[in-house]
């Protein structure tokens, strides 16, 4: 398996089929005289900005911590809870396990208050 | 060594050779399964340059297996420094991509 | 018969849907200034909108994924942080345009100041988006826009000379103003070929569940489609030429512009050209808000679509309604229509290599398109169309300077 062609930026659905991001990052365990072992996969924001500069990812913890959505963020999934990995990578889990749709959620109270939402 | 690193970080990062000379770009991870768990078995090291960094180029252009490039055994690359991936060999024993 | 309905629909949809604020000013202006000798520059690049429409749906219907979403996936975030961010800036840029043209309609029709309008008319283009779904936006946006065939029809109704429109076909060098004409050329292909386009036609072909059973409606539409609505601005052009170019107008306004209407329409000279350009600009505008929702829900992999209800999308419709948002500030600081148009064409063509490199790569990954890889007439096309792209991209800025 090729780790950036296949697994890096694919997206990443729950044990239903629901979306969860896209893997944003990726963790790797090394022990000595050992290849490295894939640890966990990495979704949110806040890796993909360490991804593409520290400050970045800095600046975006920064803001998720300014309101308050920063509790188990960017999430962690152990490689473990990986089910199958094909266009899209399905859990074990479902989203409801995870911190990935706290953003989501927090819009959702203002966009729900909208009139006419559906 | 034993350090929890992010792996999308070193994609990208100049690999430099045993004698600190710059050798090329890790440009991807091969992982096998063994048991429960992936490793990651070997290191795709890109020689071609800074459009390689962007993952565009000829290579992509013409085909993923074209272009100069090395494969990186685990045990022929040191991660002890994350920021700067040493090889642990010679070139010559490295296998071609 | 169903599928047959909806092929048609999807054809007079992008007639409709084809003219908006860039391509009504550069053609008004080429005509204008240079006759029918820049009817080549429409033509081609209505062909490389066509080409590269056909593969963004194509991609779409075989690999499941928008433009957006394959190139995070096949280049990563590196590289793609680049276009995307220049094409959030220019949609933006381009929103603010469009917005300004539904006001200048509105203006025109009413004799009230255009600032006035730019709120109410970004409050609409929201509300469309908030309530509306995609075939009910596509489908309305189309049908409405069948007013913009005034273009052809006025064109039609003056009696151009056949033997000189089809002169206007073939490439020439002119007689004066070569970086004048040069840069309305650039201008051209930067009004039609828009990134927005590519990524919304897309996102549309995920949205309407396409497969690879579709591809031929897909080449249908995509050929068919752009080509006449092409026409629509070839119909501006001409009927400009010949209305405006004696006159030596400079169209420096869009009031100007609808004088081209005149002749034929008498009276309704400025109402037809007032609903052409407000209907195509507020078509435009929902399609670059909506657009911008899905780039970027797209790429950072957050549930997405106008189909699905508004609760479960909530950063999407948050992306959409923040770039409306936005762009009414914007506009509202005041700003010349015309002028931001033509640099946000000029932009356009700077990334447009960024843009179509993808493309070269993700038409030959069976891993994208299966067995539908681009042959070598594909390739050419693509590999031409880059070049052309990288080359004009160099020239826009030095000719903005000098012949904007």
């Amino acid at each position: 398996m090729d780790i950036v062609r296949d697994v890096l930026d694919t997206r990443v659905v729950d044990r239903n089929g629901r979306e969860m991001g896209r893997v944003d990052g990726i963790v790797v365990d090394c022990q000595p005289n050992q290849p490295c072992r894939l640890a966990a996969i990495v979704i949110g924001p806040a890796a993909l900005g360490d991804r593409l500069h520290p400050a970045l990812g800095q600046f975006v913890r920064r803001l998720e911590k300014r309101f308050g959505l920063d509790q188990n963020r960017p999430a962690q999934i152990e490689f473990a809870d990986v089910d199958e990995i094909e266009t899209k990578i399905r859990l074990r889990l479902t989203i409801s396990d995870t911190a990935v749709d706290a953003v989501e959620k927090r819009l959702r109270a203002w966009v729900g208050r909208l009139p006419g939402a559906r | 060594m034993n350090a929890t690193i992010r792996l999308d970080r070193l994609l990208g990062r100049e690999v430099h050779t045993a004698n600190n000379r710059r050798f090329g770009r890790l440009e991807e991870f091969r992982a096998e399964r063994r048991g429960d768990a992936w490793f990651i078995i070997e290191y795709v090291v890109g020689t071609a340059g800074l459009l390689e960094r962007l993952g565009l180029g000829a290579r992509l252009i013409l085909g993923l297996e074209r272009g100069g490039g090395y494969v990186v055994r685990w045990d022929q690359l040191d991660l002890s420094n994350p920021d700067r991936p040493r090889l642990t060999c010679s070139v010559d024993d490295l296998r071609r991509k | 018969m169903r599928k047959l309905f909806n092929l048609t629909l999807g054809v007079v949809t992008s007639i409709g849907g084809f003219v908006e604020v860039g391509s009504i000013s550069t053609s008004a202006q080429a005509g204008a200034e240079f006759g029918f000798s820049l009817l080549w520059a429409v033509a081609a690049a209505t062909l490389f909108l066509a080409a590269l429409a056909e593969m963004a749906g194509r991609l779409a219907a075989v690999s499941k994924r928008s433009m957006a979403a394959a190139v995070r996936e096949r280049f990563g975030i590196h590289f793609q942080i680049i276009p995307l961010s220049a094409e959030l800036v220019i949609d933006t840029l381009l929103l603010t345009a469009e917005l300004g043209g539904v006001a200048i309609a509105i203006k025109m029709l009413t004799g009230i100041g255009f600032q006035w309008w730019i709120l109410p008319v970004g409050l609409v283009a929201w509300l469309v988006l908030w309530l509306g779904n995609f075939s009910v936006i596509e489908d309305g946006i189309g049908l409405l826009g069948m007013v913009t065939l005034s273009f052809v029809v006025a064109a039609w109704r003056l009696h151009p000379a056949a033997g000189q429109v089809a002169g206007g076909f073939v490439p020439t060098v002119p007689h004066h103003d070569i970086t004048r004409y040069a840069f309305m050329t650039v201008s051209i292909i930067g009004a039609t070929v828009s990134p927005y386009l590519l990524n919304f036609y897309s996102s549309g072909a995920i949205e309407e569940k396409w497969t690879e059973q579709d591809l031929w409606i897909n080449r249908v539409t995509a050929w068919l489609g752009m080509g006449f609505g092409s026409t629509v601005a070839m119909g501006c052009l001409v009927t400009a030429a010949i209305v405006l170019g004696p006159q030596h107008v400079k169209v420096e306004t869009y009031e100007q512009a609808a004088q081209m209407f005149v002749p034929v329409y008498g009276r309704w000279a400025v109402t037809l050209f007032a609903l052409s350009l407000g209907i195509g600009c507020f078509g435009a505008a929902v399609e670059i808000a909506l657009n911008a929702g899905y780039v970027l829900g797209q790429s950072l992999g957050w549930t997405w679509g106008i189909d699905k209800k508004r609760r479960d999308t909530s950063r999407f419709v948050a992306a959409f309604s923040l770039v409306l948002l936005l762009a009414v500030a914007i506009a509202s600081i005041g700003f010349d229509p015309l002028r931001v148009t033509l640099i946000s064409v000029a932009l356009t063509v700077v990334i447009m290599p960024l843009v179509v490199l993808p493309f070269l790569v993700l038409m030959n990954d069976e891993q994208y398109v299966g067995r539908h890889t681009s042959g070598p007439i594909g390739n050419g096309l693509l590999a031409t169309i880059t070049i052309l792209g990288a080359l004009m991209a160099m020239v826009v800025i030095p000719l903005e300077i000098l012949g904007g």
